[in-house]
């Protein structure tokens, strides 16, 4: 079977590169690390890819707010972006990543691309780093959480990843759709809703917070066997679902 | 200034030292000496510029002369002499060992073991402090402290790709009364800027920050301590480096400007009320971001013959150590400066941040500039390696250093120092009864500062980041047990997922031994370090440590007493647990004037950083009891002495005798635990340390949200050994099991002639259980004791 191609794109301080391309490796995807820059001089070009992957990180240093400066950068290739997600080819945003996609405006999903939304500081005021649980919502269309148990634990760690919407009628449209495909048990930020990750309608487009590619394997959970008798945690099945998506 | 320096050959002594001053430079009378007639031999005046230079390459913080100096030492009416105790004491254990799977010991940037089952990757390890920093202006002092160990591993050979960071802090206590003289900050203004510091640099740069530990006492209220470490990968056909004659002198990264001017000379002297924060310099986590990422892929493409970091000195340092054969030719007016109103001698020695310098062949110049541009590095060619061993630096016409290279690392010159052992009275009698009930005092000592929860420092950083952090700082069914190892899989280096070799690291540190014993210090230290290895699974019989020592000025002969005696425990220990030493940095003058004008010195302080191969990282233990039913093992000898431990500051017995270690005991019983370990007998493993063995149960206990019935009749001991001291007494190599359930059998063959005794089992009620044959110690719930330790500390 031909390996989907999947673009792992990154740029100044994109740190969780690696670790989302080993995952995407894992699963069966061909994947490849492309800066922005590559595509910006016209040496690469998104729709040569069948996944797209925004990983976590500080791009640009969260200067301005994070995953502004990539989101801006962004901007002079909005149609291939477009063309990309509305080919309901699978792109999926993890931490930074999900913090790039809203400041483009491709998540939430609207017609104009506007930013209808954000993620903002903490509650508590600064970067936090620890495992949270996670209600799956299984009426939601996104493919990424397919095949999920009810309820999952993932790592967190953002400084900004308070996710606020401009108004109800927004909100009231991710809730009718069933776009936040994953929620918090015990919000850690302040998010409305408690929502950890949004899709678009068609939910191939996903962002969240929380990082699968930290709990891809069994080892990787701080509360585990004294020896890991499984190999594959909540996190794979994201990427897995990935790939076969495209076949 | 200029009026002086065209005298500089003939100036009286007193005026040297002036002069000194008003430069800052912080050499000595002997070294100023020793320049004024290197001057008059070549018959003329120095520059502003050599002086400076002088003054960084011969700087306590460049050169360490102090523990690698001469030492007289009196012990009472016996006298023993040191030419060099570094080489005598440290590096001595390392020869003697000589163990095949060092790589590259205390000659680069940081040390290197082979690392992996196949033998293609070196792990490169450091420690570095930057306390002078933090005291002045803590949240620079801590970023730029971040940042210069991880340029240490991008700079170690041809560069590691850095996996994993370290930090331990000392502060004064957070609830101290003293009095703080005028322009010092309060322990926890330090404590907050220094965590932050940590948190925006480690997080930006994406290295997760997983092991290390936070000390409070109030030696500490003037003069922090902030011990930074970095762990890095590298290819081991990647560790040599040659600066080729002919070469480019390319500078990646940040640009020069005047924040950090004298950062080296700094670090060479006593904090006062005129120490300028301007010393400190100023951090861009992302600027080195962009430099990690240039290096590693220039170095698999072999576009540089060399690569060291911009650290204490700056250019002067970094491009003097790289052409210290060949010479250089260097013109300062092709620096990338952050500001132009800048001396020509400043741009040589100015300290900013997230700059490497690399040896760059002529016909690669335009492959490297490449991929500095794909990812948006600033970079410039700063001038060539000649080979005629000339120091050539410019700026436009005017010549800020002319020198033969032999003249600056050549020998400098040095003072013996007098070193003399401290009189402390022991008291070995029997700890005094306490007044409280023992559950009361386990309580009291999870509040302790010292032993107290840190989730709320660890969760502020990233320790996740590059999904190989298998070994976690919180550990357990609710993040709530505190991991005796980091265990690292560094898949985001190997980019393999097949291959689940990985490293453990993990620290000893107790300067309140230290206090007592210097030398008991040194062993206690590399002896818990090994311990938390051990607990986390790693194969503690290929341990390589690190030393770290922080002491006051060493021009007090008690001061160096104590580093006499902790530099001979590291010697002693190293060499009884095979354990050498890679690599290490010292860091002296940590003492500032209290409010009444009084000195007020640290207490000697050893850090011990060590790693260890973990064989399968899947395979890694954690602390927290995993299943009711499964039995406890404690294993070593309770010893007596409450000397050192967190119980005497509570609540003092008296007591303050230190157990000895028996070092040849304790590699006894961890070869024996090591194999049933491998086995797979354990299920949990945790070390007593500070607090004693009530706190490391329940610790296990609380972290598992499991209880434990547990009678300590049969676990060996020492003749006449109180409750009290079984309790809470930190006697060393001591450590408690959770075994599988059914591996009983297997796990005590293994383990068969050694101290190991069954204390009991694991329950399912929440609750710790403690009795001694017939005599019932306590009884405490689980949610109370962990309530009294999940304190938060920021």
């Amino acid at each position: 079977m031909k390996k989907p191609k999947a673009i792992i794109l990154r740029g100044t301080a994109t740190n969780c590169d690696i670790e989302t391309f080993n995952s995407f490796k894992y699963v069966g995807a061909e994947p490849e690390l492309v800066h922005i820059n590559q595509l910006l001089s016209g040496g690469r070009k998104v729709l040569d890819y069948d996944i797209m992957a925004f990983p976590g990180g500080f791009s640009y240093g969260d200067d301005i707010s994070a995953g502004k400066i990539y989101a801006v950068k962004m901007k002079k290739l909005a149609a291939d972006f477009e063309k990309f997600i509305k080919g309901r080819r699978p792109v999926i945003g993890i931490c930074n990543g999900f913090q790039i996609l809203v400041k483009t405006g491709f998540l939430p999903q609207n017609r104009a691309n506007a930013q209808v939304s954000t993620l903002y500081t903490n509650d508590c005021g600064h970067f936090i780093a620890k495992w949270a649980r996670l209600k799956v919502n299984k009426k939601s269309p996104c493919i990424f959480t397919k095949g999920l148990p009810d309820e999952i634990e993932l790592p967190i760690a953002h400084g900004e990843g308070k996710f606020i919407v401009e108004d109800k009628k927004e909100l009231a449209a991710i809730t009718a759709g069933n776009l936040h495909a994953l929620t918090y048990c015990e919000n850690p930020n302040g998010s409305m809703l408690d929502i950890a990750g949004v899709t678009n309608p068609a939910g191939t487009c996903f962002g969240l917070m929380p990082h699968p590619e930290r709990n891809f394997f069994a080892w990787q959970n701080p509360d585990r066997p004294a020896a890991a008798r499984e190999t594959e945690a909540a996190g794979f099945q994201f990427f897995k679902n990935a790939v076969e998506y495209t076949r | 200034m200029n009026d002086t320096l065209s005298r500089f050959t003939s100036l009286p002594a007193k005026e040297l030292e002036a002069l000194d001053k008003a430069a800052g430079w912080s050499l000595n009378a002997l070294e100023l000496a020793e320049a004024q007639r290197q001057f008059r031999k070549m018959g003329r005046q120095p520059a502003r510029g050599e002086l400076e230079t002088i003054a960084q390459t011969w700087s306590e913080h460049c050169k360490h002369k102090t523990f690698s100096g001469p030492v007289v030492f009196k012990d009472g009416s016996k006298v023993k002499k040191y030419k060099n105790l570094f080489k005598e004491t440290i590096v001595k254990a390392t020869k003697t060992l000589n163990r095949k799977w060092c790589l590259s010991v205390f000659t680069d940037n940081a040390g290197i073991v082979e690392f992996g089952k196949d033998g293609k990757w070196g792990l490169a390890f450091k420690a570095e402090t930057h306390n002078h920093p933090c005291a002045v202006e803590p949240y620079g002092g801590a970023e730029t402290g971040v940042g210069g160990v991880i340029r240490d591993i991008l700079g170690v050979g041809l560069g590691a790709k850095p996996v994993l960071n370290t930090d331990t802090f000392c502060f004064g206590r957070l609830d101290s009364k003293k009095k703080l003289p005028k322009n010092a900050h309060s322990p926890e203004r330090i404590m907050r800027g220094v965590v932050e510091g940590v948190r925006d640099y480690g997080n930006r740069i994406g290295i997760p920050t997983a092991a290390g530990g936070l000390y409070f006492d109030e030696g500490y209220l003037l003069n922090p301590l902030v011990y930074v470490g970095c762990a890095g990968l590298i290819p081991v056909d990647k560790i040599d480096k040659k600066v080729i004659p002919g070469d480019l002198i390319v500078s990646i990264g940040g640009r020069t400007g005047r924040d950090g001017i004298h950062g080296a000379t700094f670090s060479s002297a006593n904090i006062d009320e005129d120490t300028s924060a301007s010393a400190v310099q100023i951090g861009h986590a992302v600027n080195e971001k962009k430099a990690l990422d240039v290096l590693m892929r220039a170095r698999d493409l072999g576009l540089y013959n060399a690569v060291t970091d911009c650290g204490a000195g700056g250019f002067s340092s970094a491009i003097g150590e790289l052409g210290s054969e060949t010479g250089a030719r260097v013109r300062l007016d092709r620096a990338l400066l952050k500001d132009t109103r800048i001396e020509p001698w400043e741009i040589w020695v100015s300290e900013s941040q997230e700059r490497m310098i690399l040896s760059v062949p002529k016909n690669k110049l335009k492959k490297l500039a490449a991929i500095l541009d794909a990812e948006s590095c600033e970079y410039c060619v700063m001038g060539e390696f000649p080979g005629d061993g000339r120091l050539l630096v410019t700026h436009k016409d005017e010549t800020v250093v002319d020198l033969p290279m032999e003249f600056l690392h050549g020998g400098v010159p040095n003072f013996e120092k007098q070193a003399r052992r401290r009189k402390i009275r022991i008291n070995s009698a029997p700890p005094a009864l306490p007044s409280e009930k023992y559950g009361q005092i386990l309580k009291d000592l999870l509040a302790h500062p010292n032993v107290c929860s840190r989730h709320s420092v660890i969760t502020q950083y990233d320790h996740e980041v590059q999904g190989g952090t298998v070994g976690k700082p919180l550990q357990g069914r609710y993040g709530d047990g505190p991991g005796d190892a980091a265990v690292i899989w560094p898949q985001a280096a190997t980019l393999d997922q097949t291959d689940f070799s990985g490293f453990g690291v993990s620290h000893g540190f107790n300067p309140a031994i230290g206090k007592i014993d210097p030398y008991q210090m040194a062993l206690h230290s590399i002896d818990e370090a090994v311990r938390n290895l051990l607990c986390a699974g790693a194969d503690v019989s290929r341990t390589a440590i690190l030393d770290n020592f922080c002491a006051a000025s060493p021009k007090d002969p008690e001061v160096m007493g104590d580093l006499v005696l902790a530099a001979e425990g590291c010697l002693d220990g190293a060499i009884a647990y095979g354990a050498p030493f890679i690599s290490g940095k010292d860091s002296f003058y940590n003492q500032s004037r209290d409010a009444e004008g009084r000195e007020y010195p640290i207490p000697l302080s050893l850090l011990i950083s060590a790693t260890a191969p973990v064989e399968d990282v899947r395979k890694a233990l954690t602390i927290n009891f995993k299943e009711a039913g499964n039995p406890v093992y404690l294993a070593g000898l309770n010893a007596r002495g409450m000397g050192g431990s967190v119980y005497n500051e509570l609540n003092d017995s008296g007591n303050n005798a230190v157990a000895p270690l028996d070092m040849g005991a304790a590699v006894k019983l961890y070869t024996g635990l090591a194999k049933a370990i491998k086995a797979g007998c354990v299920a949990a493993a945790h070390d007593v340390s500070q607090g004693g063995l009530a706190v490391t149960l329940a610790e296990m206990a609380f972290s598992g949200g499991l209880g434990a019935e547990l009678d300590l009749a049969p676990a060996a001991r020492e003749k006449k050994l109180t409750a009290l001291e079984l309790l809470f007494g930190e006697s060393p190599a001591r450590l408690v099991f959770e075994v599988v359930k059914g591996k009983e059998t297997e796990f005590l063959r293994l383990v068969k002639g050694l101290p190991v005794s069954e204390i009991g089992y694991v329950s399912e009620e929440p609750v710790l259980s403690v009795q001694d044959g017939s005599v019932p110690l306590f009884r405490e719930d689980l949610a109370g004791l962990k309530a009294c330790w999940r304190r938060e500390l920021i």
